[in-house]
């Protein structure tokens, strides 16, 4: 077993050189070419002055450059920092600005996105992936020079598995990101445990749906990687054409899937699944949301040879527990979110963080090996998130604070019983409503705000906003949400803005939800 | 439901792109007929599940599931393109 993310790559290349490692869009890259690729890269970000730990951000969309962009970085000693292309460009810039990352990594369709971020005076020194003459004064190099430099030598870097892997990030209540820091170390744990308990082998074809900053995508890659399998990326265009995806999915033979629930609710509404071959796939793994039970027991019914599995955790602690639906097509309400991985274990404490007595709701605690190591420069963070308390054995340990209220039922799954802040699900994305307050606030005529999460339904939720506003501004529904695009991802932009005379509040003051909730009846019923 | 006569793939073309522009991208993205809307950058599912509502309701295409194609949405071109196909031969009597 490596002790680093990228010796995952030679591993695999020297099990199976000519395989597939990576497809997207009917290309593909073997083992043995994306070593050498990932080689090139690292020389060349070496050449550039990377040493160990110094952050490199990857703004790829999906394309087969991201595997080697990821391992490149890794095998260069660097810490790699992926970021969420749809993000704007200021959110961008605040996760560039907030990791102190010197070298990004990107293609020439980004080269206005890179302009954009050059303007905010960041301490980017050189980018990889643009022409010479796509940025201006930048130190810039090719993807030419990747390859000019790929061999099958790595350089000579030190790395162990307590380094800085990646660095991911999530919406954070203040508007700045929560930057999550996994080590190789905490990151191949859970590539160890996901290899095992779903018996990843190297003929598997997992499918990436996800964006590549989630935790989701390090299933996709590093434990695809661990097992030689190969990763089919989704183009954006497949994942949102339902009935495209399904012909893909067909296509491609793929045999593991792991998504937030949504994305399989529209395969299955959208798919025209009753007609596809889907005899390949074995796992449906599905994460982030609640799955409704309508729809699930549909798709257990569509795909009866397919086992599925609700997992559960966050990007801080990546999977920590999992429930495997029983064979029998039966969905048990509700879903349990199962019980603590191999490599993890869960505690259900209350307010003052001791064990809660059998079957009562309380916060759950993760301690274990896939545990970040913390949140990148926010110590204060780390001390509300990362508590020490006597484990089992009596000596201290760490544990995560996840923020979320679980129940064990009778035959020992978790079940969750909800957040205990104002952090909110849409369509598997993290968005603290905090977040979406601040972005309208920060608009000028804007002079209070309020947002809620409404179920949508499907197992998702949609946001929806009120506002305070000076009446002598002229500002609409339409004109709010075109200035939110410029700072909020699509998934966090409200359905509905409602412009109110003042915001409903509790007696103490607190914005009332319930009651703004009964304000805005939703973009479905406007006329 | 009920028919006017088919609009002309020039009206069709200037109303999706209007919709778009008008509903669904921000302020100082210009949208033409070729770029890309499937890129995941421009517009989320929401956002095309509004623009297939839209394209369904306004011209009364029906449209069914296996009509969410790439081919059928990469760009306002080939969307028009469906439109016109979707619409065409209906009898005034929908």
């Amino acid at each position: 077993m490596p002790v680093t993310l990228h010796r995952l790559v030679d591993d695999a290349a020297m099990r199976r050189p000519d395989a597939e490692a990576a497809r997207c869009d009917g290309a593909s890259l073997s083992w043995s070419d994306l070593a050498r690729r990932r080689n090139g890269l690292a020389r060349l970000l070496v050449d550039l002055g990377v040493g160990r730990g110094d952050r490199v951000a990857v703004l790829l969309g999906k394309s087969l450059e991201v595997p080697t962009a990821f391992y490149g970085v890794l095998a260069a000693g660097g810490a790699l920092v992926p970021i969420d292309p749809k993000s704007p460009v200021e959110q961008i810039a605040r996760i560039l600005r907030a990791t102190g990352a010197t070298r990004l990594v990107t293609e020439p369709g980004r080269r206005n996105a890179v302009g954009g971020l050059l303007d905010a005076e960041l301490e980017i020194s050189h980018v990889v992936g643009l022409e010479p003459d796509d940025a201006r004064s930048m130190n810039v190099a090719p993807w030419s020079a990747v390859d000019q430099l790929a061999s099958d030598r790595p350089p000579s870097v030190d790395v162990d598995g307590l380094d800085t892997s990646y660095i991911l990030h999530t919406s954070g209540s203040t508007g700045e990101p929560k930057l999550i820091r996994h080590t190789h170390a905490s990151a191949l744990a859970f590539v160890e445990w996901a290899v095992e308990e779903y018996g990843l082998r190297a003929d598997d074809r997992l499918s990436n749906h996800s964006s590549h900053h989630t935790c989701f995508a390090t299933f996709d890659f590093y434990a695809a990687a661990r097992a030689a399998a190969t990763t089919v990326i989704l183009t954006p265009a497949a994942m949102l054409m339902p009935a495209s995806l399904a012909q893909l999915v067909e296509r491609e033979r793929i045999t593991v899937w792991y998504s937030v629930p949504t994305a399989l609710v529209q395969l299955l509404l959208r798919g025209d699944l009753a007609d596809r071959d889907l005899s390949a796939l074995r796992w449906v793994l599905f994460a982030g949301e609640t799955f409704p039970d309508k729809h699930l027991k549909r798709l257990l019914d569509l795909l009866p040879g397919v086992r599925f599995s609700h997992v559960y955790g966050s990007t801080e602690v990546n999977v920590c527990t999992c429930y495997h639906l029983p064979g029998s097509g039966e969905v048990p309400s509700p879903l349990p979110i199962g019980r603590p991985c191999s490599n993890a274990e869960a505690l259900v404490v209350d307010e003052a963080l001791e064990p809660v007595a059998g079957g009562g709701t309380g916060e759950l605690l993760i301690r274990g090996s896939t545990v970040m190591s913390g949140y990148w420069g926010d110590p204060a963070l780390n001390r509300q998130a990362l508590v020490r308390r006597p484990a089992s054995g009596g000596l201290e340990e760490t544990y995560f604070r996840t923020g979320d209220r679980v129940r064990t039922l009778d035959d020992g799954n978790l079940t969750f019983a909800g957040r205990a802040d104002h952090q909110v699900k849409v369509r598997g994305y993290r968005v603290e409503l905090e977040e979406i307050e601040g972005a309208l606030l920060a608009i000028e005529p804007v002079h209070e705000s309020a947002a809620l999460a409404v179920p949508d339904g499907d197992g998702s939720s949609t946001i929806r906003a009120a506002v305070v506003v000076d009446p002598a501004a002229g500002v609409t529904h339409k004109s709010l949400l075109k200035r939110l695009q410029k700072t909020l991802p699509l998934y966090a932009l409200p359905s509905e803005i409602g412009i109110v005379d003042s915001l409903p509040r509790t007696p103490t003051g607190k914005v009332d939800r319930k009651a703004l909730a009964a304000m805005l009846p939703g973009h479905g019923d406007r006329s | 439901m009920s028919t006017t006569n088919p609009a002309s793939p020039e009206t069709i073309r200037r109303r999706i792109l209007a919709f778009i522009s008008d509903e669904l991208v921000a302020e100082d993205v210009e949208i033409g007929p070729e770029d890309d809307l499937l890129s995941g950058e421009l517009l989320d599912s929401v956002a095309v599940l509004r623009l297939a509502t839209f394209v369904d309701e306004t011209f009364a295409i029906g449209m069914k599931p296996t009509d969410f194609l790439v081919e059928n949405f990469q760009n306002v071109r080939v969307l028009t393109r469906y439109v016109v196909r979707a619409t065409e031969g209906r009898s005034p009597a929908g």
